[in-house]
């Protein structure tokens, strides 16, 4: 079965020419017993391990469980812990809760929210063929009436992602000459390129990458923390499912740097892909286009607009564009009308640059898919990379064309991708700056820009995975 | 039959260590050897013996496993076993390393110069496949990387006038990609092999690819475009590659390497039996079923199993070989007539 990850996911996962328990470093689960000595395994052709005892009998040995933090923590494969991602985070946990609140007491029932990604609402309306304020209303009329009982946009949370990018990025640019390591910066919002800038590169390239939090862990500190006290919820009373373009967010999600320890709960429990979304609507029979609209749910309790707002600068955010924009005028007091982009190797690596007097004063560049990833760790790693800021994403595309979104159907799949962004390109831009309610919510949820509770809810950190040495690797 | 395969020397060329691949430079003055030993050492030819010209030592952490000439011989490339690759420049008699490629998650098992010199493709345990570009200042970028093999892969290797790149692995399979818009893509898999395939080598026309496997069978492929009289059905404008040939029963064991010389036409295969063998077309077979014969048979070629076996590129006849033992053979080929 072809992997789902995006490729610099696939390419961290060791391959089990040596020995199968390459695949996974904990298969097995042993119950001890005390006064007992020690035991024989026995493995079976069919790859079951059985426990022989002394007096010969033998049992069955169970499978150790292993968890996606397993997963993160390990150097090894994570591809193959599709199994894990298939029972921890998947569109059959969602249904579970869901079936849990038909049965429960009111009192124990969780409140389900689901933050939805724009690139995910893009997919969904070239599939049927919708625009995509209706497939936004559809969406929402479909998931309450299995029971969900909020649906949000994640792009109201990429507005912090956006702005807290711009304030980090002018940070950087003017403490370059004390810390080394502050430029480039590197973008943040892509769990593929987390996870392979973690497991393969470790402390050489993680201090360049922004600790800004992606839109969808905003999302979930929004829900769990601002929410819940605006519902007067406890935060592991509320379960939040995402709708992502792409699998590696089921891996971010579960990041321990996203688990709120004191209530035991994750900021977001379960992400589940456009793909799944599509099969939800399968399995209940229902063309999207067949439901009947409901009215978008506003996470701020003043539903000002209900009109759906995008961000320019393209289907991964726009956070070029964005930080582009804010640093020549922060620090050069330039106003930038118009960015010109400058394709260089390939369409997925593009050039922009602020220039005056000949003499240039921003270098910034789009950096998609793993080849040019690889070309950008390899010239930052010998010194030789000119840029002040990287958008870095681990798709060939970006976002839009991200694993998780809807395949082709009988159209070649270059076709899909131009009018996915074709429709993700019809809704208006604003600036995030503008939104009143991202302003209001600084002052009431965060205590103003760059506070204590600021950095606790809009930042992360990221952790180099040390390589496996014991075993496996045999030198020769 | 034995005789028309003649050893003229042997010489230790990695001892007490493995000698896992040899590679001729474009004119055939220099024969480059890599081994267990770390290192690359360059021969050429004196008098009537071969001689060590330089030891490459210091630019790999483990097992140099496969060496490539670029096609106008300053360059030479080694892929290591410490996942990267090393770059070398022919100054002189001495050779510098002048870049590494590191992306590699793991051990890179071939590297591999297009005819046009300016992409190099290298290949690795981590199951992927990479073409790099070359530009004037010796800078190489990455301009793609293939995920299409499940497992290992052994082997790359260019056509030998077409930016067509085959490639062989773990997986059983072979897989031809080429250039489309900016990116490159797999457009073939050649199925058939039921093991590891080690090796493969395009014939000097390029409309013909033998693989050598771990089920101890030769395949020869041929080429076939779309709207051929042969009816052979093509998917898209791509050409299919259709088996035309299989040799079996010959090999015990395991068969390493295969080598097509673009001389004769004669076909050499490396194998773990420790022999070395020459397989020549039937004048009278058909080319769309061609049959071959073995025409050469050396049954002690090495001490050890045989890892590579390679055509000089301008004497008819002249193969090298290397082994397990560490040592390298030199054998003169006699077509029968």
């Amino acid at each position: 079965m072809a992997s789902h990850f995006s490729g610099a996911l696939q390419l961290t996962d060791l391959d089990d020419f040596i020995g199968p328990s390459q695949d996974c470093i904990k298969p097995i689960k042993i119950e001890k017993k005390l006064g007992k000595a020690a035991a024989k395994i026995k493995i079976e052709d069919d790859g079951n391990y059985f426990q022989v005892n002394q007096d010969g009998s033998a049992q069955k040995l169970e499978k150790a469980k292993i968890t996606l933090n397993d997963c993160l923590a390990c150097s090894g494969c994570v591809t193959s812990a599709e199994s894990v991602l298939i029972t921890q985070q998947s569109h059959e946990e969602l249904y579970k809760v869901l079936k849990h609140n038909q049965a429960a007491e009111s009192d124990q029932q969780k409140l389900v929210v689901v933050s939805v990604s724009p690139q995910s609402r893009a997919s969904l309306a070239a599939r049927f063929h919708l625009s995509i304020v209706d497939t936004a209303k559809k969406l929402t009329a479909f998931l309450k009436k299995i029971g969900v009982h909020y649906v949000f946009d994640t792009t109201f949370a990429r507005n912090f992602s956006l702005l807290e990018s711009q304030r980090e990025f002018v940070q950087r640019f003017q403490r370059q000459n004390e810390e080394r390591a502050a430029l480039p910066m590197l973008a943040s919002a892509c769990p593929g390129w987390i996870c392979y800038a973690e497991k393969t590169h470790g402390q050489s390239i993680l201090p360049y990458i922004s600790t800004t939090r992606s839109p969808q862990q905003v999302m979930g500190a929004l829900i769990k923390d601002y929410f819940a006290k605006q519902q007067r919820v406890l935060p592991e009373c509320i379960y939040h499912v995402s709708v992502m373009p792409c699998y590696d967010k089921k891996l971010e999600a579960s990041r321990p740097d996203f688990f709120i320890k004191e209530s035991e709960t994750r900021e977001v429990d379960c992400v589940i892909t456009t793909g799944e979304v599509l099969r939800m609507l399968e399995e209940e029979g229902v063309s999207l286009s067949d439901v009947a609209p409901a009215s978008l749910d506003s996470i701020f309790n003043v539903a000002l607009e209900q009109e759906l707002q995008s961000h320019s600068g393209g289907g991964s955010g726009g956070y070029l564009e964005h930080i582009f924009r804010h640093a020549a005028k922060e620090l050069f007091g330039i106003p930038v009308e118009e960015i010109k982009y400058k394709p260089l190797k390939n369409k997925d690596f593009q050039e922009v640059m602020l220039e005056q007097d000949g003499k240039i004063l921003l270098q910034f560049a789009l950096a998609y898919g793993f080849r040019n990833i690889q070309n950008l760790v390899q010239k930052l790693k010998r010194g030789k990379c000119p840029y002040h800021y990287v958008e870095v994403m681990a798709c060939p595309s970006g976002c839009l064309n991200g694993g998780g979104q809807i395949r082709a159907d009988g159209e070649a799949s270059k076709d899909l991708l131009q009018r996915v962004e074709m429709l993700y390109d019809t809704i208006r831009n604003a600036m995030p700056e503008q939104n009143s309610s991202v302003g209001e919510l600084y002052e009431q949820w965060l205590n103003g820009p760059g506070s204590k509770k600021a950095e606790k809810m809009l930042y992360t950190e990221y952790h180099a995975v040390e390589k496996m040495s014991a075993g496996f690797n045999i030198k020769w | 039959m034995k005789d028309s395969l003649t050893l003229l020397s042997r010489l230790s060329a990695h001892p007490d260590s493995r000698c896992w691949f040899l590679a001729w430079n474009p004119t055939g003055t220099l024969l480059a050897s890599c081994g267990g030993d770390r290192t690359i050492r360059i021969w050429g030819k004196e008098g009537d013996s071969w001689v060590c010209k330089s030891v490459l030592g210091e630019g790999h952490q483990r097992t140099v496993r496969k060496v490539a000439w670029s096609p106008c011989g300053n360059y030479l490339a080694s892929a290591s076993f410490d996942a990267t690759t090393c770059i070398w420049k022919k100054k002189q008699t001495q050779f510098e390393c002048v870049t590494t490629l590191e992306g590699h998650e793991n051990e890179v098992k071939s590297v591999s110069w297009a005819p046009s010199g300016n992409l190099l493709a290298t290949c690795s345990r981590d199951k992927s496949v990479w073409v790099w570009e070359v530009d004037e200042e010796d800078e190489y970028e990455c301009v793609s990387v293939l995920n299409s093999h499940t497992q290992d892969v052994k082997h790359v290797v260019w056509h030998p006038n077409q930016e067509l790149l085959a490639s062989a692995s773990y997986d059983d399979t072979v897989k031809l990609y080429r250039e489309e818009e900016d990116d490159w893509v797999c457009t073939a898999t050649l199925e058939g092999h039921e093991s590891t395939v080690w090796s493969l080598a395009f014939d000097k026309s390029g409309e013909q690819l033998a693989t050598c496997s771990d089920d101890n069978t030769v395949r020869i492929w041929r080429q076939y475009k779309l709207g051929n009289e042969q009816g052979v059905v093509c998917s898209g404008s791509d050409p299919s590659w259709k088996c035309i040939c299989i040799l079996s029963g010959f090999h015990t064991r395991t068969i390493y390497d295969v080598s097509w010389s673009h001389l004769t036409g004669s076909l050499a295969t490396a194998c773990g039996d420790d022999a070395i063998r020459v397989f020549e077309e039937d004048t009278c077979s058909d080319p769309q079923q061609p049959s071959f014969s073995m025409t050469a048979h050396m049954s002690r070629a090495h001490s050890q199993d045989v890892n590579c076996v390679v055509w000089h590129p301008k004497e008819e006849g002249l193969l090298a070989s290397c082994s397990d033992d560490g040592e390298i053979a030199f054998w003169q080929y006699q077509r029968l007539e």
